[in-house]
């Protein structure tokens, strides 16, 4: 069905992307799995069913990473969070304390003040697992991320396509 | 005595103008106390064989560890009896002319040794006597030397010999202390001289005058720090801070061109940081399309957008694995005007080098059009939903225009007015309009790099 799949027992070649498509193409199996056995209709199912397609779609991404950068650990630790209260989306802060340390880091380094907030506040929201970085690494962690997410956005491209025709 | 004269000269040149005030003040009291004092340690040294001795053994170490530079340490015969406390200071002090027409360097070197020992024999001391504070200083006192040494080759050869001891800096809490240092045992001074000489600048711990008997204990009681090098931006600091008007002038001078570059290891730091941040900076410049921007403010905005387009892809990807015309209303019509706005964005560039789609493209082209435009008579939300499942976008006509108009400027005739018939497509909307200047072109045939801009452009 797919061609990307590759058999467990034999993995050619572990690269990142290919990691992600079987991952990926894993839980949409599991999820579609699961849509044809309800045939709800609702635009509330298809919502719920949008973002655990999105949430497939991170895990599987940040499982391919692995635990070596901070975003993917960040995702990681949410999906395990969000498990443990039953499936509630719901992003916890880790405490307020960083806050400060973060407002301390980007109040020397913001160049501009961009609609009131920080740049670097920004692309700490942006990046998960970000909010607790200094700069240097959050600017690392986010050439990462940007990588992976071009990554992942051509792996899900050529999977519509497929599935679409 | 002579040793003691030229000791005072060479601290009265260390050390700035106001100090020699005080130095002044203290001249006559403490030549006669240095006199007297050295007098008395040339009886304990010679009356004391044991403490000598042991003292010898120590040095023995430390010369056996030290690399023999070109002074006369050599010559120093450790195992020789107590004469030997009394040839040191005459030895060095003798060495110390020959030494100075040597290159700074050398001095400098001799001086890190007997640094070396100093520290030794202070880490002995310290065992014996806790005088941290006295150390403390003494150390800085030592690596203020040292860098003075080394930067100005100062050719304080009275220096050496200098009878000074921190330890006797506390008979007089003031600045002065380093005064009187010069008064006392003849033999500590060789090693203490090295960190003694600027005890003015180091405010003397209280230590008991009766330095004679540390003498026993240590050859400077301060303790000495190891490494003088790193602690030289503290001296820098230190002398800086700690002696407040005392020679900010000459140290800092000395510092400044012994340095080089940085000034203190926080300029460092931050040196090292920005440059980190930079690095950084120029790896996202090649990630992120439209990367042309030399402003680290405007670079940011772009890598911030960029992250933000990238995550909405993603969105917008994971709803089209929904699969069929099932209208998600809310959130395509939630996410339309985002995407909307973002899909014209470079990601285009990204979606495009996928599908290049030329000619053959053009049927499916049609059909996308007309199959959007039925959609859209019945609900706006499946309209979306197909275009995103596709790939399309929906945008403003001034905003299809303008990239039109961006990409292939070179033959706009052709291509302007194509634009206003398919604007007429949707009676719903009259302000949004899918973009097919790619099928319009096409249809007209001419199929080159401007058209696949331009389907690059309403692609997602």
């Amino acid at each position: 069905m797919n061609p990307k799949r590759f058999s467990s027992s034999t993995r050619p070649s572990t690269t990142v992307k290919s990691r992600f498509a079987c991952g990926f193409l894993r839980a949409l199996w599991r999820i579609n799995r699961q849509r044809r056995t309800s045939t709800s209709a609702s635009s509330r199912e298809i919502c719920r069913r949008y973002l655990r397609v999105k949430v497939a779609a991170d895990v599987s991404m940040a499982s391919a990473v692995g635990s070596r950068r901070a975003w993917s650990r960040a995702i990681l630790l949410r999906k395990l969070r969000n498990q443990g209260q039953n499936g509630t989306v719901r992003v916890r802060r880790m405490s307020n304390i960083p806050r400060m340390r973060k407002r301390n880091i980007c109040g020397n380094k913001c160049t501009e003040e961009v609609a009131g907030t920080c740049q670097a506040e920004q692309l700490r929201k942006l990046v998960p697992g970000g909010e607790e970085m200094d700069m240097c690494n959050l600017l690392g962690e986010t050439a990462h991320y940007i990588e992976c997410l071009t990554t992942q956005v051509n792996v899900m491209r050529r999977i519509a396509e497929i599935l679409s025709t | 005595m002579q040793p003691c004269s030229r000791e005072m000269q060479g601290i009265n040149s260390l050390l700035n103008p106001t100090q020699i005030s005080l130095q002044d003040l203290h001249d006559q009291q403490q030549q006669q106390q240095s006199q007297i004092q050295s007098s008395q340690i040339h009886h304990q040294v010679q009356n004391s064989h044991f403490d000598p001795t042991s003292h010898d053994d120590f040095l023995e170490q430390m010369f056996s560890t030290i690399p023999p530079p070109s002074c006369s340490w050599s010559d120093l015969n450790p195992a020789k009896t107590p004469a030997a406390w009394d040839l040191k200071p005459r030895d060095l002090s003798d060495d110390t002319a020959p030494l100075n027409p040597d290159n700074n360097n050398n001095v400098a070197f001799q001086f890190d040794d007997s640094a070396n020992l100093a520290s030794k024999l202070r880490n002995h001391q310290i065992s014996g006597s806790a005088k941290s504070a006295a150390a403390a200083a003494a150390m800085m006192l030592q690596q203020q030397l040292l860098m003075s040494r080394g930067v100005a080759g100062a050719g304080d050869s009275g220096l050496i010999p200098m009878p000074l001891s921190l330890g006797s800096a506390d008979d007089n809490v003031d600045g002065s202390s380093s005064f009187k240092s010069p008064n006392l045992r003849a033999h500590d001074d060789s090693v203490q001289a090295l960190f003694n000489g600027f005890a003015g600048s180091m405010h003397g711990p209280g230590q008991t005058p009766n330095q004679t008997q540390h003498f026993h204990h240590s050859q400077g009681g301060p303790v000495q720090g190891q490494n003088y090098g790193s602690p030289a931006a503290a001296m820098n600091q230190a002398p800086a801070s700690g002696s407040a008007g005392s020679a900010p002038a000459q140290p800092r001078q000395r510092v400044r061109a012994r340095r080089g570059q940085a000034t203190d290891p926080h300029s460092i730091a931050e040196r090292l940081r920005r440059e980190r941040i930079a690095e950084r900076m120029k790896a996202l410049q090649e990630l992120v399309p439209n990367a042309n921007k030399t402003d680290k403010a405007s670079m940011l905005d772009e890598i911030i957008d960029y992250v933000k387009f990238l995550q909405l892809q993603v969105k917008v990807l994971s709803m089209s694995r929904l699969g069929g015309a099932a209208a998600v209303a809310p959130l395509v019509a939630d996410m339309s005007p985002e995407g909307g706005g973002d899909c014209v964005q470079a990601g285009g560039g990204n979606g495009g080098a996928q599908r290049n789609q030329t000619a053959s493209s053009n049927d499916t082209l049609m059909v996308t059009e007309h199959q959007v435009a039925k959609l859209m008579e019945e609900d706006m939300g499946s309209a979306m939903q197909y275009l995103q499942g596709k790939g399309l976008c929906l945008m403003p006509i001034s905003l299809a225009t303008a990239i039109s108009t961006a990409t292939c400027h070179s033959r706009n005739p052709t291509n302007r007015p194509v634009l206003q018939p398919n604007g007429g497509e949707g009676p719903s909307s009259p302000s949004m309009s899918v973009l097919t200047v790619q099928s319009a072109t096409l249809g007209n045939g001419t199929v080159d790099a401007s058209v696949k801009d331009s389907t690059s452009v309403s692609k997602t």
